[in-house]
C-alpha cells in the first residue's frame, strides 16, 4: 500500500507541476499578443474628404481602433479583394463603436466623392467606413511619411498593406490586405487592443 | 525474446503520446496554432527564427507550437523503435504487428492534419480530426502496453472470462466515453466557429448560441459517472490489484471531468479548465481499453 501512495503522490505532483506550466505559458502567450503589437509610430496629421463631403482629419482617429487601407475604384485586381476583407471585418464587429474602417483613394482625380459614395454602397453596411478623397500630394504624405507605406506609380502602384491604428492614433500593425489569413490575424489584435 | 524491452518501449510510447495530447492542448488554448505560418518549417529554417520582422512572427507562439511539433517528432521516433521491435519479437502476432504499425500511421497521418490545419488556416473541423486521430493513437498504443503487460506477466495472470453482461457494460462504457468525447468536441467546434463569426460575443452569449445537444453532454457526463459507479461495484474484489485501482481512478476521473465541465462553464478564466478536461477526456479512452483487455484475467 505504501507503494501505491507514493505513485499517487508522485502523479499528484506531475499533474500540479504541469498545471503550473501551462498556467505560465497560457500568460506567456496572451502578453505575447499584446507585445506583438509595439507602437510603431504616431499617425501624422492630415485633412482629406469623406464621400458624403464631410471633413476627415487625423483628430477622429482618437478613441477608435481605425484599420486603414489604399484603394482606387477603378482598379481591378487587389483592391474589390481588400475591400471584401474590410466588408467581412465590418460585419463581425458590426455591435462595436470602437471600430471604424478607412479606405483612401490613390485616384482622386477619378475618384470624387460620388465616386465613392456609389463605391461605398457595394461593401459597407454602416457609417463607421469612409472612404477618404482629397489632395493627391496629401494623400502621397500620409501614405509614405505618415504611414511608411510606398505610394510611387499610382494608382496602380500603391499598397496593398492594411494598416492597424489604435486608439491614440498609433500605428501598431500591418496586414497584408490581399490574404485572407490577414483577416484572422486583424481580429484577433483588435480584440486584445480592445482588452487591453 | 525480449518482451521487457518491447512492453517498457510500448509504455514510453503511451506515455509519450499522452504528453503530446497535453502540448497539443495547450497549443489549442493558448492560441499558438498559427504561432509557425507554415508547415511543416517554422518560418524560413526547421527551427523558429530568434530575431524576425514583427509582423509575420509572435516568437512566444511559434516557441509553443515548435515543441508542439518536435515532441511529435520525438514520438514518431519512439513508435518507429516499438515497430522494429514488434517485427523482431512479434513477426507471427499478427496482431501487435499490426497495431504497432498501425500506430505509425496514425501518428504520421496526424502529423499530416496537423499541416492541413496550418495550410487551413486552423479550420475547426480538422482541429476536431486532429485530437480524434490523437486518440485512436492512444488506444492503439495502450492496446499494445496491456498486451505486452499480460504476456509479460503470464505466470501470474489466468484468462478466466468474467460474464458476458460485465464485459458488455465495459464496453457501453468505452462506447458512451467516445459519444461523450464526440459531444464535446463538437460543442468546441461550435465554440470556434461562433467566435471567428462574432468575435464581439462573451463568453455566456457564445453559449446561448449552442443547440441543445449541450446539454446532452452534461446529461451523459452523469450517465458515465452511473456506469463507472456500476463498474466499481462489481469489479470491487478483482483478484487484478490494477483493475481495483483504475476503478477507483475511473470513478475519480469522471468526478473531476463532471467538476472541470462546470468550472469551465462558470469560471472567468477557463483555458486552464479546458486544457485538463480535454487531457482528461484522453486518460479515460486509453484507461477504457487497458481496462476492457485486462478485466477478463485473474491472479493465479
Amino acid at each position: 500500500m505504501n507503494w501505491f501512495n507514493k505513485k499517487i503522490i508522485l502523479s499528484f505532483f506531475v499533474i500540479i507541476s504541469l498545471g503550473f506550466l501551462a498556467f505560465f505559458v497560457i500568460d506567456k502567450a496572451v502578453k505575447s499578443r499584446l507585445n506583438n503589437l509595439p507602437v510603431i509610430s504616431n499617425i501624422a496629421k492630415f485633412e482629406l474628404t469623406n464621400f458624403d463631403n464631410q471633413k476627415f482629419t487625423n483628430d477622429q482617429l482618437i478613441g477608435k481602433l481605425s484599420l486603414v487601407a489604399f484603394i482606387f475604384t477603378s482598379c481591378e485586381d487587389a483592391c474589390p479583394i481588400m475591400s471584401d476583407h474590410f466588408s467581412v471585418l465590418q460585419k463581425r464587429f458590426y455591435d462595436s463603436d470602437l471600430i471604424q474602417f478607412i479606405s483612401i483613394t490613390v485616384d482622386p482625380s477619378v475618384d470624387s466623392e460620388n465616386v465613392l459614395n456609389d463605391y461605398s454602397k457595394n461593401y459597407s453596411i454602416k457609417d463607421n467606413w469612409f472612404f477618404l478623397t482629397g489632395d493627391l500630394q496629401e494623400i502621397v504624405n500620409l501614405a509614405e511619411k505618415g504611414l511608411f507605406l510606398s505610394a510611387s506609380l499610382l494608382p496602380a502602384g500603391h499598397s496593398t498593406r492594411f494598416v492597424l491604428v489604435d486608439q491614440n492614433g498609433n500605428v501598431r500593425r500591418y496586414y497584408e490586405g490581399t490574404d485572407k489569413t490577414s483577416i484572422f490575424e486583424i481580429q484577433n489584435d483588435i480584440l486584445t487592443l480592445l482588452d487591453d | 525474446m525480449n518482451i521487457r524491452l518491447f512492453f517498457r518501449s510500448a509504455l514510453l510510447s503511451t506515455i509519450l503520446a499522452y504528453l503530446l495530447i497535453f502540448i497539443g492542448g495547450l497549443v489549442r488554448v493558448s492560441g499558438a496554432g498559427m504561432g509557425c505560418p507554415n508547415w511543416p518549417k517554422c518560418g524560413d529554417n526547421w527551427i523558429p527564427p530568434t530575431n524576425v520582422d514583427l509582423e509575420q512572427f509572435n516568437l512566444t507562439l511559434a516557441w509553443i507550437e515548435f515543441i508542439n511539433r518536435s515532441f511529435g517528432a520525438i514520438l514518431g521516433i519512439s513508435i518507429i523503435v516499438l515497430c522494429f521491435l514488434s517485427v523482431k519479437y512479434f513477426y507471427s502476432d499478427k496482431r501487435i504487428l499490426s497495431i504497432s504499425f498501425l500506430s505509425l500511421f496514425l501518428v504520421i497521418a496526424n502529423g499530416v492534419v496537423g499541416g492541413a490545419l496550418v495550410w487551413t488556416n486552423l479550420n475547426p473541423f480538422i482541429k476536431t480530426f486532429h485530437m480524434i486521430l490523437a486518440l485512436a493513437l492512444v488506444s492503439s498504443l495502450s492496446f499494445l502496453t496491456v498486451e505486452a503487460y499480460k504476456i509479460l506477466s503470464v505466470n501470474k495472470f489466468a484468462h478466466r472470462p468474467s460474464s458476458n453482461i460485465n464485459k458488455k457494460i465495459i464496453f457501453i462504457f468505452a462506447i458512451c466515453i467516445i459519444i461523450e468525447i464526440l459531444l464535446g468536441t463538437g460543442i468546441r467546434t461550435n465554440i470556434e466557429i461562433i467566435q471567428i463569426e462574432f468575435p464581439l460575443l462573451d463568453k455566456s452569449q457564445q453559449l446561448d448560441s449552442i443547440p441543445f445537444y449541450k446539454y446532452f453532454h452534461t446529461f451523459m457526463g452523469f450517465t458515465l459517472l452511473f456506469l463507472s459507479f456500476y463498474l466499481y461495484k462489481i469489479f470491487s474484489n478483482h483478484s487484478l490489484k490494477i483493475i481495483k485501482s483504475l476503478n477507483i481512478f475511473i470513478l475519480c476521473m469522471i468526478t473531476v471531468q463532471i467538476l472541470l465541465g462546470e468550472l469551465l462553464v462558470f469560471s472567468e478564466l477557463p483555458q486552464l479548465a479546458r486544457l485538463f478536461h480535454t487531457w482528461g477526456s484522453s486518460w479515460l479512452v486509453g484507461i477504457s481499453v487497458i481496462y476492457y483487455n485486462l478485466v477478463d484475467y485473474e491472479l493465479v
